[in-house]
């Protein structure tokens, strides 16, 4: 591992090209590099994450955070590391100061691995339009989380408003675990003779204010071509009122054609199957760390059609789908730009939804 | 996929459009989804058996922790002990927690506990398999298992005949046709799929007359690894490799799959049956049709099979057989620091045994591809390392303009495919080095799964007990394949039939005569 103080993109290069050559059977099999855009208050979080993602997946990790962007003059500290703290791969953490927090990409692009995928990671709040940050326009994928937000809704429309193919949010990832759940429980819906059966709607029962839930609902109303709600549990039959899990969802109910609904409902990381006339099944439904939601998203590097689909019915947008899935640069300075955080709070997506209109 | 935009919400009001057949939930686009089996239960015989206690229960523990089991399962032991489900589970508890590898968690281990059940008897007691099919029967409805059954024979294959005609007589593994009943039942073979071509074909057609033969899956634990599956995908997922994967570009193949270990605690089944038998007739042949087959006009278990089976079908014996198949035994010797007793200094190994702990073979494939292309295979216990290995050496290159001496050190290219350990292909060529003088060595390009990186992957046998349930049969030789690979066996074992061993001290490379038969074609082994 070598530290650089107050130094320069080039001897960052020249300290990671250094790194490999020392431990140079560590550095094969690189697959993509991993971009992490946090703030100092995330760098725990972030790296614990980004460091059990890197052990799934071969990649080079680059860590970005920015300081200070106020600051008189602009500075860059680093930190470069093979088979180190930060996983078992390669790891760049870069530490930028005062102007030099918006031109962030021009550290980046020379430590980009040579033609392979990148995947930029907001730990925090993602900037509202991903195009403004030069380290989402020069990935592949993009992996926001609407949950950081106050309201998470209002993230998810944001997102869907700015919506490129090859975004994707951890909202989503998280009810990975419930859409497979589902999925099973329909499969096995059938009896013996005829072994499909028809859903013809249902109801998505959750935290009104969860992503992940409008998420969900969103998903099954674009599988099943119907209206899917999300509906605060109302204290009901027990088998309609499980305990909401991290993501603040507690059950769903799937109707059938011409058959009793099924309930799934969870407590406790464990999803309950129930249906009338028939034994309660269950499996794990447990709550991820942020690390294998991660791993989940680096497996695959196109774009995910089915969150485009989920994210359009859940948000009321269409035409998500047919949009370019590459993005150019649009620079926002913010001395001079009315709004200087990274935006999301209630407050500033209302600002930006009327300056919108 | 392009998006279906007629797929958006819009309308939504209306009657719904037209929902997919099948499963709405499902699309092949969703790779999120894991691939999860039908409800169904899993029926092993001979649970108690140390098989089933170090690598099929552990292997059922990993699926569920992993959620890669159904909601409703059922996993039904039997055996000949006077058990209830309470010892079961006390079993079951401590084979997957001390194998597992997966981290424990309780609540998973809970939820599997409750779906473990037991039925107590022999093989040959008529009464305990019409328990077995009652139990099988009342777990569709308490458990909603929905029919389907796989049954896992975890016992000698001495056994087979028994136990297969018992459900046969109680009808629990009636399913001519899933389409028409609305559920499946298989049947799952362990190796060794009978002892040569008469015997293998003998048990084929009992349990292929039981089940029928889609319903049948022997399991090779080799292919479920992910490097044979990788070698697939570096094959034809690729440009660079195939034209050159021929016998105008390739000199030589070698494959090799040593172990370190003895023969354990195996004596009595290993001085029967021998190396060849063990691990040529199966995982060996198995490599090597996978690295010569012609590439399958889809990724179907189908159409993957017509193209092993060819390869199988092709292999020919070199007419000098003294020369070319040697058989070895390990004496007394040293190994990783250690000392270690001969093969007939082990444990119920008689004295005059005459059993091989190691073959070396060279084999023809006769198509266009690969004539004159020479596979040399060896396998063998108590060699210095635990390694398996599928090695190219291609030719050296027509015309070199550098002189001789600047290539002194330049060997062939070669591409190595690590099945075992340190799964990964390494390339070697040769490289200028650096200084005044030209100077050509071999250098090594490596990729490595890592160690790091393997963690994720599957272990075999829960990826191959998971295409069981699921019923992919891609990764399971048909019949046809382990009746072509024993009409590769058998003449050897004629061959070899009261001729005594060459011998080799453990912790060596094999016998000199190994070494001699490579000498001959002027090669040598790769040391892995």
């Amino acid at each position: 591992m070598s530290t650089l103080w107050d130094t320069t993109g080039t001897e960052v290069v020249k300290a990671l090209g250094a790194a490999r050559r020392n431990g140079a059977a560590v550095t094969s099999g690189l697959a993509l590099t991993f971009v992490v855009v946090a703030e100092e208050k995330q760098v725990e979080m972030a790296e614990k994450a980004a460091t059990t993602a890197a052990a799934m997946h071969p990649c080079r990790l680059v860590m970005v955070v920015r300081r200070e962007n106020t600051a008189p003059t602009p500075r860059l500290d680093a930190e470069v590391s093979v088979g180190g703290r930060l996983g078992p791969g390669e790891a760049v953490q870069l530490r930028m100061y005062g102007r030099l927090a918006l031109h962030a990409e021009s550290v980046v692009l020379p430590l980009l691995a040579p033609d392979a995928p990148v995947v930029t990671w907001w730990p925090g709040r993602a900037p509202e339009r991903l195009a403004t940050d030069g380290l989402g326009v020069l990935a592949e994928r993009r992996v926001t989380d609407c949950a950081v937000h106050d309201n998470a809704l209002e993230a998810l429309r944001i997102r869907a408003t700015d919506y490129a193919p090859g975004d994707t949010d951890l909202a989503w990832t998280r009810i990975t675990s419930w859409r497979s759940m589902l999925a099973a429980a329909v499969d096995s819906a059938g009896s013996p003779g005829s072994p499909s059966v028809a859903v013809a709607g249902g109801e998505v029962y959750g935290r009104p204010d969860s992503a992940s839930a409008a998420l969900l609902a969103g998903w099954l109303s674009s599988r099943l071509f119907t209206r899917v709600k999300v509906v605060q549990p109302d204290g009901g039959a027990p088998h309609e009122n499980g305990q909401p899990d991290a993501a603040g969802i507690s059950g769903v109910r799937l109707d059938l054609d011409g058959a009793d609904p099924i309930y799934i409902h969870h407590r406790g990381g464990v999803g309950v199957v129930s249906r009338a006339g028939r034994p309660d099944s269950t499996a794990a439904l447990a709550e991820r760390e942020i690390g294998e939601l991660l791993g989940e998203e680096l497996r695959r590097l196109d774009a995910d059609e089915l969150y485009c689909e989920a994210l359009a019915a859940a948000t009321g947008t269409s035409g998500l789908g047919g949009r370019a899935p590459t993005r150019s640069l649009i620079w926002e300075d913010p001395a001079t730009s009315e709004d200087k955080a990274p935006l999301g709070t209630a407050a500033e997506a209302k600002a930006i939804g009327r300056s919108k209109k | 996929m392009a998006v279906d935009t007629r797929r958006s919400r819009r309308g939504a009001k209306a009657k719904p459009p037209q929902q997919r057949p099948g499963n709405p939930l499902r699309d092949n686009a969703d790779r999120r989804l894991p691939r999860i089996p039908p409800p169904c239960a899993l029926v092993v015989f001979g649970i108690t058996g140390d098989l089933a206690q170090k690598k099929l229960l552990p292997a059922v523990y990993d699926l569920a922790n992993r959620g890669l089991l159904p909601t409703n399962f059922v996993l039904l032991g039997f055996a000949r002990r006077d058990w209830g489900d309470g010892e079961f589970i006390e079993l079951a508890h401590k084979a997957a927690k001390e194998h597992a590898r997966t981290p424990w968690r309780e609540d998973v281990w809970k939820r599997l506990a409750a779906a473990c059940k037991f039925v107590p008897g022999a093989f040959d007691d008529d009464a305990a398999f019409d328990t077995l099919a009652e139990t099988l029967l009342d777990l569709e409805e308490s458990h909603g298992v929905a029919g389907n059954a796989a049954f896992y024979l975890s016992i000698p294959p001495d056994s087979f005949p028994v136990v297969l005609k018992q459900m046969q007589r109680t009808g629990m593994a009636d399913n001519v046709d899933d389409s028409i009943t609305g559920y499946w039942r298989r049947v799952v073979v362990e190796k060794p799929f009978g002892h040569d071509l008469a015997s293998s074909r003998e048990l084929n057609e009992l349990v292929d007359s039981v089940f029928t033969a889609q319903d049948v899956f022997r399991i090779d634990h080799y292919l479920g690894k992910e490097t044979v599956q990788n070698l697939l995908a570096l094959r034809f997922a690729n440009t660079l490799f195939e034209p050159v994967w021929n016998s105008h570009h390739v000199d030589s193949v070698q494959i090799t799959m040593a172990e370190d270990m003895g023969i354990g605690s195996r004596a009595e089944f290993y001085d029967v049956t021998g190396t060849a038998r063990d691990v040529v007739q199966n995982h060996i042949l198995q490599l090597l049709a996978l690295t010569a087959m012609e590439e399958p006009v889809e990724y179907t278990p189908d159409a993957i099979r017509i193209e092993k089976l060819k390869v199988l079908r092709a292999i020919s014996l070199p007419e000098d057989l003294p020369r070319y198949a040697i058989r070895g035994q390990y004496t007394q010797g040293w190994l990783a620091g250690q000392r270690v007793p001969g093969y007939v200094q082990e444990d119920k190994v008689p004295d005059d045994s005459t059993t091989e702990t190691y073959v070396a073979l060279r084999l023809g494939v006769q198509t266009r591809r690969w004539a004159g292309v020479p596979f040399y295979l060896r396998a063998g216990k108590r060699l210095p390392r635990r390694v398996t290995e599928i090695a190219l050496t291609f030719r050296p290159a027509p015309h070199v303009p550098f002189t001789a001496s600047d290539t002194e050190s330049l060997g062939q290219n070669q591409l190595v495919v690590r099945v075992q350990p340190d799964e990964g292909v390494t390339l070697k060529f040769g490289s200028k080095v650096p200084g005044t003088v030209m100077e050509v060595r071999d250098v090594a390009m490596d990729f490595l799964y890592g160690t790091a990186f393997t963690e994720a992957s599957p272990e075999a046998y829960e990826r191959l007990l998971l295409d069981v349930l699921i019923g992919d049969a891609t990764l399971f030789p048909r019949h046809e394949e382990v009746e072509a690979s024993w009409a590769v066996i058998d003449p050897l074992e004629d061959f070899w039939a009261g001729q005594q061993p060459a011998h080799y001290r453990a912790g060596e490379w094999g016998p000199a005569e190994a070494d001699d038969m490579l000498a001959s074609d002027g090669r040598a082994w790769r040391r892995p």
